[in-house]
């Protein structure tokens, strides 16, 4: 790939806001996908708690992560990408 | 292992501005928490040894309790009873404030009884000095409210997001040399190379503690803004957080059960436990709830002291508890142990002095980063340095050292406070505030060389105070101040003795390099120069 030869661009602001942002609302859906579809469902007692629990131990990985995209604009592509998909699981599956 | 170069570029700069922005707020909530480890030894050795109330047999205390409210209904609303403690009171509950955050204003009543099964009771004024080093440890000593939390609490929530990334781009860009350098502690060579291999040592050694406080501060902090979050996306019209229906009596005293049976209810669900606290809160409304607090050493507390059992009081029901041992309680006990790992509760005392040494080493960690970032930035051609290096070096001096100082200035000020002034808990705020603003304007009019030579000699004649006041009250039984008196308050004096020489070590290395140290640096005086 063409494209992997080339050098990382920091583009700080821009990565930064696609992991704050876009990072954040990717935790939610994939929490959220587990908290209908995971073990005990959405009724389970005090499952909520875990769920908050687990919502930045999603986030932030992603975060530390987003700096290794080849550039800003591929970060909010890619995030974008993936919260398409895990909302689309969390509210066309219900 | 080798990683590309651009790569290890950029997580380097993440790692030096996310830990620069982070590591003196950090320091304080880490020294700080270290300390809160010995919570209850630290309100312990301010309480003095005359005024304890007898503990009474478990089978009084339902005559306490009436008897207690029939002399001030006040207590009617709410109290905690204390079982098999010798320094806390049977019965106790507050007739101003409340045990939530820190108060300065609280007055407590105790009730117990004497010999001779009369009711009697006392005001107490506790003393804030273990909820202080609390507050430090949550805030950094940030002060202001943002709604209804603290704002130093989202400060410090802030701070560990950034502390997450500095722990993933460290490890990051450490992994090419990491099994080269991760035992070798090179002294021989330049002072920095020996303040790099004991960071990245420290760092690497204790990353699981530091991954898991990071996590658990992001989650104290932003708790609330979660909840919201998930609500609005995730549960919508469910129902996040259920609660039984409150049963139909009347909401008064009379109608709560005995002690006994309410701990007979206990048992059921921790037959092997000690029941150490009973919390009666809001007695007189359906939100009647009694936190029972239990302990077991042999299996892992969730709260940093104890386990806890909650109870509605009028219907007898079992409302949720920390160790439910049930299948659907997994979630419960999961997040439990989430809690667990942050107060370090799950070890016994062995595993609370692991955690002291580990929250020592993470302030190391900050304050030998912030070192770091200097030495980076130093300019090595001549004696003057950029006024940004200049002005960091102050702050991490007066800010890191000055902080510990104006803790170490209030423990070695409490008991006469305690013993000679009314004004107790507004007395240790003045003397923390006041040391530490002191320690900044001096680190910054004197520069960091010199400043932090003075602070850590200041710090080694505090911590020694701390010993000597119990030495003047054993050799002057005449003054109001009174010895340390039992194990742990010895252990706790110890401790300040050990850290007297820890600093008088550092003080005697700081002078030397400010004195022979290499010429070109902020951490020379213009003096030693000249």
């Amino acid at each position: 790939m063409a494209s992997r030869d080339k050098k990382i661009q920091p583009d700080w602001w821009s990565k930064t806001l696609a992991g704050v942002l876009l990072g954040l609302t990717f935790s939610f859906a994939l929490v959220g996908c587990f908290a209908w579809y995971g073990p005990g469902g959405i009724t389970a007692d005090s499952k909520v708690q875990f769920n908050m629990w687990i919502t930045p131990a999603i986030w932030l990985p992603i975060m530390s992560f987003v700096y290794l995209f080849n550039n800003g604009k591929q970060a909010w592509m890619y995030l974008a990408g993936a919260n398409v998909l895990a909302y689309a699981a969390l509210f066309l599956l219900r | 292992m080798k990683v590309r170069s651009d790569i290890l570029r950029i997580y380097q700069s993440l790692h030096i501005w996310t830990g620069i922005i982070s590591g003196m707020v950090l320091f304080i909530g880490f020294y700080a928490g270290s300390l809160t480890m010995f919570k209850d030894a630290i309100n312990q050795w301010m309480t003095p040894p005359s005024e304890a109330l007898a503990p009474i047999a478990t089978h009084q205390y339902d005559d306490l309790i009436a008897q207690a409210v029939a002399q001030y209904p006040d207590a009617a609303k709410g109290f905690t009873l204390n079982f098999n403690h010798a320094d806390k009171a049977p019965m106790e509950w507050f007739e101003q404030g409340s045990d939530r955050e820190l108060n300065l204003a609280g007055v407590v009543r105790q009730a117990s009884f004497d010999q001779d099964g009369q009711l009697v009771s006392q005001v107490a004024e506790p003393s804030v000095l273990a909820d202080l080093v609390d507050m430090l440890h949550r805030t950094a000593g940030i002060f202001g409210e943002v709604g209804h939390e603290e704002l130093g609490v989202y400060v410090l929530g802030v701070a560990s997001f950034l502390y997450f990334l500095a722990i993933v781009s460290g490890v990051i860009f450490l992994l090419p040399t990491l099994v080269k350098s991760l035992f070798s502690l090179r002294q021989n060579k330049t002072s920095s190379r020996f303040w790099l291999d004991a960071h990245n040592a420290v760092g690497i050694l204790s990353l699981p503690f530091h991954i898991v406080i990071s996590l658990t501060v992001i989650v104290f902090a932003f708790h609330d803004q979660l909840y919201d979050g998930l609500e609005h996306i995730v549960y919508r019209e469910q129902p996040m957080f259920t609660r039984p229906a409150p049963p139909k009596v009347e909401y008064k005293l009379e109608n709560v059960p005995s002690v006994a049976e309410l701990q007979n209810l206990v048992k059921t669900i921790a037959p092997e436990h000690k029941i150490l606290s009973m919390n009666y809160g809001n007695l007189t409304t359906p939100r009647a709830t009694i936190r029972v607090g239990v302990f077991d050493e042999n299996s892992t507390m969730r709260g940093p002291v104890h386990d806890y059992v909650f109870i509605q009081p009028y219907s007898q029901q079992i409302l949720s508890s920390t160790l439910n041992p049930a299948p659907e309680g997994i979630w419960v006990r999961t997040v439990a142990s989430f809690f667990a790992l942050h107060f370090g509760s799950y070890g016994g005392e062995l595993g609370r002095w692991v955690y002291f040494v580990l929250g020592i080493m993470g302030a190391f960690l900050f304050y030998s980063g912030n070192l770091l970032w200097l030495e980076k930035r130093r300019n090595k051609k001549g004696p003057e340095q950029a006024r940004n290096v200049r002005w960091m070096a102050s702050a991490t001096v007066g800010i890191c050292l000055g902080s510990m100082l104006a803790v170490a200035a209030c423990f070695a000020s409490a008991k006469w406070i305690k013993a000679y002034t009314d004004s107790l808990n507004y007395a240790h705020m003045w003397v923390y505030y006041a040391v530490f603003f002191a320690c900044m304007l001096s680190a910054y009019l004197k520069g960091a060389a010199k400043s932090s030579v003075t602070i850590l000699r200041l710090l080694v004649i505090t911590c020694l105070a701390i010993p000597a006041n119990s030495f003047i009250a054993l050799m002057l039984p005449s003054l109001a101040i009174w010895p340390a008196d039992s194990f742990s308050d010895v252990v706790l004096e110890l401790v300040a003795i050990v850290l007297a020489a820890l600093f008088y070590y550092f003080a005697k290395q700081t002078a030397k390099r400010v004195k022979q140290g290499e010429e070109n640096s902020v951490w020379v005086t213009k003096q030693s120069l000249a």
